[in-house]
């Protein structure tokens, strides 16, 4: 059962033990007192119920005398025909009442021999506007006898009494006073406690006060008040205390099985309890079929509850339920009160006032006492959930405590940690440095091997056309003297001939012979050749130098208007046989392309670069110079409103390409393909930090075994300004 | 020696250099220029040069390929690298191998080159006539044999007069020996001084 949440403790016992006396008290008070108390009661019993007032003096022999105040014939179904006498000779203001009002019907004849004179009817049966405590009057001839005719479900107690009518006025009074302080009691300890019912939620609290109601109505319906609530409906009428006591059962045993916790601690009598819910159904039931004393005869043999449930209380009790005792010590009273009232119905004790109020003390002692166990009950669920409660507390304190400690714990790890951390972290720094400076050393190395390879090229490239025109210089001064020769020789004779000297004719001859001898038409037509190869030596080598000028210095870092297309040729130029030789190169360049600003010598490093691995993939896919082709192009891309934007250099190559995992690691440092020692690896690292330098991208496209391509853009505005201030 | 004209074959992918080649050599030696070395080979085995001169760096084959693929059919023509750079590692390589019988780098020092020209003519000429010359050595060692065979015949034969004419033979032998003998030693000895 899950503990409710705490309410303040219940104390309740101090207002109630008031209630509890004063009905006690009103009983110890005046009763009604028996102006003859010598009554004498005779009685036979009908079984066919058919006789007729006529034809009892016919049956009067049969009469036989009962004996007690309160003659009891129990249950019966026969029609008790009982004379009164014994009240001849009694005041005139006093009368024959009948104190019991759960009766069904009442009839009293006043015969004189078989003549009826009298007749009139009382009883439970007959409804609400029944008098509770049915008085008849004498009659008024002392000959006369008076005969009263009984029919009833319930158990013929005859309490018969002669009293005086304003006695039982004052009776009639107490009695209502009694019932209302009663019925207020119950109806007291019914609210509190259904409202403790509604806010405790627990089940026991509602089969509670299932049971105050239906022990407060059984004690009404003893009283005959409960014909005020159903009186006027003839089947409650008659089985009204019936269902009710059956009703009081099912609360009672139900309450037991809550309060007790009967599947809990004693779950064998479970079934027990089964059984009597059982036969107070059966109760109900037989009742509704119209077989009201066999009902009532079940109600009474579900009483046997009673003891078992004090019996269960006990086991319940030393099997440690701790609400056991208070259930023992209630239902005992309980028990007791019925016994008195069962030893009373009987004539064992004496029926006094005194003796008629222990019913309703005991149930509503009963009421109280369970009450109050219920409240108890409550502060042991209380106490548990409290204990739980510290328990818990105690426990999340315990946590925190190690949490605690596990958080400074942790937090000196976390402290040695960082300063582990900070340590390797300073360590990293240290070889980062080292890295930086080795990197630097290559890159300065890779600057180096391309300044030693441009020199091999610049060298070769300059010396052909330096070698030719050297030497055709050479050639022509020689040419040119011959050709001297051949004027002077000629001159010499023109000048004889136009001095009619002697041997002109012999001397231009002579002249004729030399110039023939030397070849005079070869050797003009060689000196025109001889100065074109050097005319055209002159250019290349002019060409040559002033694409160096455009490399500008190899590492400067300063930034120059410069022409793409004029990089791109001198970079070609200037890579010489290690590119045109291998392969062939061919140039497609826009014309009227911007100049752009940059670092020219480091954009020539790239572009170097980038054809020389051109070359080398070709060199590896084609054994043939014919086969490999290496295109380089130059165009400008036009933005949105037809303007030029930025300038596209590809270097298209039909090499052998590269697969994807290759492509995407070209640009990381030392990452390489080439043979260990043939390649740094940082090439294309240069290439990208270098783009990158001049805002510029690079992507390349390739397929295995068809070519790469590489495709650089360069911006034309925006990050070139940057760059100015930067430089 | 004088009178024979010296053959050269000049082998450049440029050819400005081949007509600055022609223009500065023509009058002495007899010129063959060439841009392709396919041309270059065929032109070998037409004519009888005494000196092949390659450039080192052409498009489809280099210089020192070049000499590797004329040399097994001739071996006595001498192989001169030209190159515009020192490419030293190649050229190294192939004097060691005697691919090469020299290196001159452009440009050209003409009289350097002229006298790298006739030094090839010489080795040229030398290689020619010592092959000759052992051919001629190795004739008259037949003849020496042929008639020692026939001289220990006619010995063999007991004849009375066969001492006699063995004598005579061998002293002829002898003669023609030392004949040939002095005749290589005066060669070798010039050779030597030049």
């Amino acid at each position: 059962m899950m503990p409710r949440p705490p309410y303040g403790r219940v104390r309740k016992w101090r207002p109630a033990l008031f209630f509890v006396l004063a009905p006690l008290l009103l009983g110890c008070g005046q009763g009604p007192s028996t102006v003859v108390d010598a009554l004498i009661l005779e009685s036979f019993r009908d079984p066919s119920g058919m006789l007729r007032p006529e034809q009892v003096h016919l049956k009067a022999n049969a009469a036989e005398r009962l004996v007690g105040d309160r003659p009891n014939l129990g249950s019966t179904a026969d029609a008790v025909w009982v004379r009164v006498s014994g009240w001849q000779g009694a005041p005139r203001n006093v009368r024959v009442i009948l104190d019991n009002p759960t009766l069904d019907s009442i009839d009293v004849f006043t015969l004189d021999g078989p003549r009826v004179l009298n007749a009139f009817r009382s009883g439970a049966a007959y409804g609400q506007a029944e008098d509770l405590i049915p008085t008849f009057n004498l009659p008024l001839n002392e000959s006369h006898e008076l005969w009263f005719r009984i029919r009833s479900t319930k158990p013929v107690l005859l309490p018969f009494n002669l009293t005086q009518v304003d006695r039982v006025e004052a009776l009639r009074e107490r009695r209502d006073l009694a019932v209302a302080l009663y019925t207020g009691m119950v109806l007291a300890i019914l609210i509190y406690n259904s409202f403790l019912a509604f806010s405790t939620g627990q089940r026991a609290y509602f089969s509670y006060i299932f049971v105050v109601l239906t022990v407060g109505l059984v004690q009404w319906g003893f009283n005959g008040y409960d014909r005020l609530l159903w009186g006027n409906i003839p089947w409650m009428a008659t089985n009204g205390l019936t269902v009710m006591g059956a009703f009081s059962g099912l609360a009672a045993l139900v309450f037991a099985r809550h309060f007790l916790e009967v599947r809990r601690y004693t779950p064998q009598w479970d079934r027990l309890i089964q059984v009597l819910l059982v036969v107070y159904g059966a109760a109900l039931v037989t009742a509704l079929f119209g077989l009201p004393m066999v009902a009532y005869n079940l109600v009474n043999l579900g009483a046997l509850s009673a003891p078992a449930m004090l019996l269960l209380s006990v086991i319940s009790w030393r099997r440690g339920n701790p609400s056991a005792p208070w259930y023992f010590v209630a239902w005992l009273i309980f028990l007791v009160a019925v016994t008195m009232q069962a030893l009373r119905d009987f004539g064992v004790l004496a029926s006094t006032p005194m003796t008629a109020t222990f019913m309703p003390i005991g149930t509503v002692l009963e009421m109280l006492l369970l009450s109050f166990a219920l409240g108890n009950r409550i502060n042991l669920l209380k106490r548990s959930s409290d204990e739980a409660n510290a328990k818990a507390l105690a426990a999340s304190l315990e946590n925190e405590r190690i949490v605690k400690e596990q958080n400074a714990e942790l937090e000196a790890r976390v402290r040695q940690r960082t300063e582990a951390l900070a340590k390797a972290n300073q360590g990293m720094s240290t070889a980062l440095e080292d890295l930086k400076g080795a990197q630097d050393q290559l890159i300065q190395n890779e600057k180096l091997a391309s300044l030693g390879q441009m020199t091999a090229g610049i060298a070769h490239e300059l010396n052909n056309p330096i070698n030719y025109v050297q030497s055709n210089a050479t050639s022509l001064r020689r040419d040119l003297e011959e050709l001297i020769e051949i004027i002077e020789a000629h001159s010499a004779a023109l000048a004889s001939l136009a001095e009619r000297a002697p041997g002109a004719e012999e001397m231009v001859g002579r002249a004729r012979e030399r110039a023939r001898a030397l070849d005079l038409d070869f050797l003009v037509e060689e000196s025109r050749q001889l100065i074109e190869g050097i005319l055209d030596g002159a250019d290349r080598t002019a060409r040559i130098v002033g694409g160096l000028r455009v490399f500008g210095r190899m590492d400067g870092d300063q930034l120059v208007e410069a022409s793409l297309s004029d990089l791109l040729e001198a970079s070609i130029t200037v890579l010489g046989d290690r590119a045109r030789n291998k392969a062939r190169i061919e140039v497609e360049f826009e014309e009227e392309i911007p100049s752009l600003w940059c670092q020219s010598g480091k954009l020539s490093q790239v572009f170097m670069n980038i054809i020389v691995n051109a070359v080398q993939a070709t060199e590896l896919r084609w054994p043939e110079t014919e086969d490999r082709r290496v295109e380089v192009q130059l165009k400008g891309l036009a933005g949105e409103d037809a303007e030029m934007v930025a300038l596209e250099v590809r270097i298209r190559d039909n090499g052998t390409g590269m697969d994807e995992v290759t492509r995407q690691r070209i640009f990381d440092p030392f990452y390489t393909t080439k043979d260990i020692g043939k390649g740094t690896g940082l090439g294309l690292s240069i290439v990208k930090g270098i783009l990158d330098d001049h805002g510029a991208e690079i992507m390349v496209e390739s397929t295995p075994e068809v070519g790469t391509c590489f495709i650089l853009r360069f911006p034309l505005h925006a990050p070139g300004a940057s760059q100015t201030e930067a430089a | 020696m004088a009178d024979e004209t010296i053959r050269v074959l000049y082998l450049d992918d440029e050819e400005p250099n081949l007509f600055s080649f022609k223009a500065a050599f023509r009058r002495e030696f007899e010129v063959h220029t060439c841009d392709e070395p396919h041309q270059a080979v065929r032109l070998l085995d037409e004519h009888e040069f005494h000196v092949v001169l390659s450039d080192q760096r052409m498009p489809r084959i280099s210089g020192v390929e070049f000499f590797e693929l004329v040399m097994p059919d001739h071996p006595d023509v001498s192989r001169i690298l030209v190159t515009g750079y020192a490419d030293t590692d190649a050229v190294v390589d192939a004097i060691n191998k005697g691919q090469v019988y020299r290196f001159v780098s452009k440009p050209w020092n003409e009289e350097e080159l002229r006298s790298v020209i006739l030094s090839g003519y010489e080795l040229n000429r030398a290689r020619v006539q010592s092959a000759a010359r052992g051919t001629e050595v190795l004739a008259m060692l037949d003849g020496v044999t042929v008639e020692l065979g026939r001289l220990s015949t006619e010995l063999a034969s007991g004849a009375a007069d066969a001492v006699a004419h063995v004598q005579v033979g061998l002293r002829t032998l002898q003669e023609t020996v030392v004949e040939q003998r002095h005749r290589y030693g005066r060669s070798i000895q010039k050779e030597r001084k030049t």
